[in-house]
């Protein structure tokens, strides 16, 4: 018989480091969103003790963000960039999870490794790359004069929505094929089979088995990817660079970068989060619901 | 009121609290206490900042203008002349990334005996937040004459001793040497000078803007470069601009009105060219990337030196700037940061920086914005071949100084929050 610490004791590697690299962190975000600035040289001055909370940033923002105010096109482009990019991200990645689990047979190691690929390069170095791909002289461009597509270089850089959220796609899209793959992989080939028995026809089967099972992966790489996706600054920074593309992570990089305001910044940032928040309890619900259903069968 | 170096010392043994209630006198005296006590509280409040009808910045001190003068008070006494500077380990220069010349680094550290290392920062502001988190402590610091006012106030940098530091004198601009934002060079030494204009590659825009009445006018007729046309990612340069374009010379005013009515005059650049914001201008124009862009005088001369990707690409770069009186006119400054452990040494570096081979290397071989060297002038340098003529006015001289230059100066804080919110409102792209 076991002490009853012990396997708690293996989670608590875990539970400190979330504590001090996360709840820590965040909880100097909220408190810089609720405090002050030092007068002089304009840096946040946290206030720790709810009791001490200045809600004026918070509210100030809240307000910026509603139908007329600074923020509310940002926001709302924000949005759109975030749910257009998921939506193309399940459309490309889920055929791809769906391949490598069911398909890829011999392959599957290999294609495993082509999806993890992607993370030995940073982010960054990966949208410089494409850069310049997309640049009028670039191999993008040069591609499509070769191919008669275009006589003309095509402005893909030149603040185009189109190629911020190309490029959100192709930064994030690893992070939502993953877990997917993960998920699909786990189903249990024996409901397939016995739908196909039932009569059911292959895309029948899809819809009622294999797409309803995987709904927790597509929900965790989507929750995975919009949440960074949100926050995001430098992807619209690097592929565009005009403010009709910029994103709301554009606007808490300005506010904490210098001036005398980076509690703005820090309002934002958890206004942000509290609407995250939202998605991240839906997907909670929904494991929580599946493991239900799955205990009782 | 007493002058600042008649208080007495020293003030290393002070709080920055005690700095401000007792030692600021000069700022008292000229724009009341109630600033300063706002200052030193721990109020919530970030509003500033005048009282007594004369405004004051961050830091309690009077807002220096080029035709007001302000000497910054001394928060603690120089270091004594004649002392010997400081060998061994490491010589931290806090700078912006690559915009110092490696090589004259290394040249200092192998005559003093130091390892001279550079400690980047972004932008000006996130370097100052981080000086004074502690989270650095570098020995020389670049710094900008609109942040002198808190820098001072918090204690950041210490004053200057000018025996070390004779090329100061003997090869600078006298308007540099002695500037308003800093009578005396109390607390910084010039490093680069820039204008702000226009840039642009004549085979794509082929409009005369040098010849046009209102040259800034340009970015809003730009319909046919849509894409490829950029101002500066700089809150203070942008809104200037359109302040400028519409006559308004005060690039210092605090007015909602201005500051809004530029704010609407940016958006209109949404429509009518899908204006993009960035500070690489000196890569994108000679790269073909960009086409017209609001940029600095160094850029072009960086572009010219070093980002050309065909020699043919030299001779259609173009700069244009409004010229003395119209147009921003900046520079860069180096302090000694108040915790150097090589006060001394530091002393020397600024002074190394200012020497005429040194500072012209740095600028031709590396950096591409000028020193502020009275032995630097256009004619000079294209006629040696540095620079072709189509970029001469790139090239400031000691007239492009005076008490009508229009320099971004220190801001109350109700002001920096003004100019902030209306970049913001300019970024968010509506």
């Amino acid at each position: 018989m076991y002490p009853r610490w012990l396997w708690p004791t293996f989670a608590a590697p875990g539970v400190i480091w979330l504590i001090l690299l996360f709840l820590v962190p965040f909880y100097a975000v909220i408190g810089v969103a609720f405090g002050s600035v030092d007068p002089i040289l304009g840096f946040a001055v946290p206030a720790w003790n709810p009791a001490n909370w200045n809600t004026g940033w918070v509210t100030q923002v809240l307000g910026e963000l509603a139908p007329g105010g600074i923020y509310w096109d940002v926001a709302v482009r924000t949005i759109e960039y975030v749910v257009i990019s998921l939506a193309g991200c399940a459309l490309i990645g889920y055929p791809v999870a769906y391949y490598i689990a069911r398909h890829a047979g011999r392959t599957k190691t290999l294609l495993l490794i082509l999806l993890i690929l992607p993370f030995w390069i940073s982010y960054l170095m990966r949208m410089l790359a494409w850069v310049n791909l997309l640049a009028p002289d670039g191999y993008v461009n040069r591609f499509l004069i070769w191919s008669h597509v275009l006589t003309s270089p095509y402005g893909f850089l030149d603040g185009q929505s189109s190629t911020v959220i190309w490029a959100l796609i192709y930064g994030y899209i690893p992070y939502f094929i993953l877990p997917l793959y993960a998920s699909l992989d786990r189903i249990d080939r024996s409901y397939l089979e016995a739908a196909r028995d039932l009569g059911a026809s292959p895309f029948r089967a899809f819809l009622h088995i294999t797409l309803p099972l995987s709904k927790t992966g597509l929900l965790g790489g989507a929750v995975l990817i919009a949440l960074p996706m949100f926050g995001d600054y430098y992807t619209p920074n690097i592929v565009s660079g005009a403010p009709t593309t910029s994103m709301i992570g554009n606007q808490i990089d300005l506010y904490f970068h210098g001036g005398p305001q980076p509690t703005i910044g820090a309002a934002i940032t958890i206004i942000l989060s509290a609407f995250l928040l939202i998605l991240m309890g839906y997907y909670l619900w929904t494991i929580h619901k599946a493991t239900k259903e799955l205990r009782s069968i | 009121m007493p002058h600042p170096k008649e208080r007495p010392g020293p003030w290393s043994r002070s709080s920055r609290r005690d700095f401000l209630m007792k030692s600021g006198g000069a700022a008292l005296a000229l724009s009341g206490a109630a600033p300063l006590l706002a200052a030193c509280s721990n109020s919530t409040t970030t509003s500033a900042a005048s009282s007594g009808g004369e405004a004051v910045g961050p830091g309690g001190l009077p807002l220096a203008r080029p035709d007001k003068r302000v000497t910054l008070p001394l928060w603690r006494d120089p270091i004594e002349s004649g002392l010997e500077p400081e060998t061994g380990g490491e010589f931290v220069v806090y700078n912006y990334p690559a915009y110092i010349y490696g090589k004259l680094l290394k040249d200092f550290g192998k005559k003093y005996g130091v390892t001279v290392k550079v400690a980047p920062f972004d932008d000006i502001n996130s370097g100052i937040a981080k000086l004074a988190s502690g989270a650095i402590s570098p020995d020389v610091t670049e710094m900008t004459p609109d942040n002198l006012d808190r820098v001072v106030a918090g204690k950041l940098i210490m004053p200057l001793n000018l025996d070390y530091i004779p090329n100061l004198k003997k090869n600078v601009w006298p308007s540099l040497a002695d500037p308003f934002y800093d009578g005396g060079s109390n607390y910084g030494v010039p490093y680069t000078v820039y204008s702000t204009g226009i840039a642009w590659r004549t085979d794509r825009v082929k409009e005369d803007i040098e010849g046009m009445s209102n040259p800034w006018d340009i970015l809003w007729q730009s319909q046919a470069y849509k894409g490829k046309v950029a101002v500066l990612s700089e809150p203070r340069e942008t809104i200037a601009m359109a302040l400028l374009r519409k006559g308004h010379t005060d690039i210092n005013t605090e007015d909602p009105k201005l500051i809004d009515a530029a704010v609407a005059d940016l958006q209109e650049l949404y429509d009518i060219c899908n204006v993009k914001v960035g500070d690489l201008q000196y890569e994108t124009i000679p790269e073909d990337k960009a086409w017209l862009n609001q940029a600095w005088s160094g850029d072009m001369m960086s572009g010219y030196f070093y980002f050309l990707p065909k020699p043919s690409v030299g001779p259609l770069l173009r700069f244009w700037n409004p010229g003395y009186g119209k147009g921003p006119i900046q520079n860069d400054m180096w302090s000694i940061c108040a915790n150097t452990k090589k006060p001394v040494l530091a002393h020397l570096f600024l002074n190394y920086m200012l020497d005429n081979g040194v500072a012209y290397s740095n600028f031709v071989n590396f950096n591409g914005y000028q020193p502020p060297l009275t032995e630097i002038n256009p004619e000079h340098e294209v006629s040696k071949g540095v620079i072709p003529e189509t970029l001469a006015n790139c090239i400031l001289t000691a007239d492009d100084l005076g008490e009508d230059s229009l320099q971004e100066m220190t801001l109350t804080t109700t002001g920096q929050q003004l100019w902030q919110n209306g970049y913001s409102e300019f970024l968010a792209g509506a």
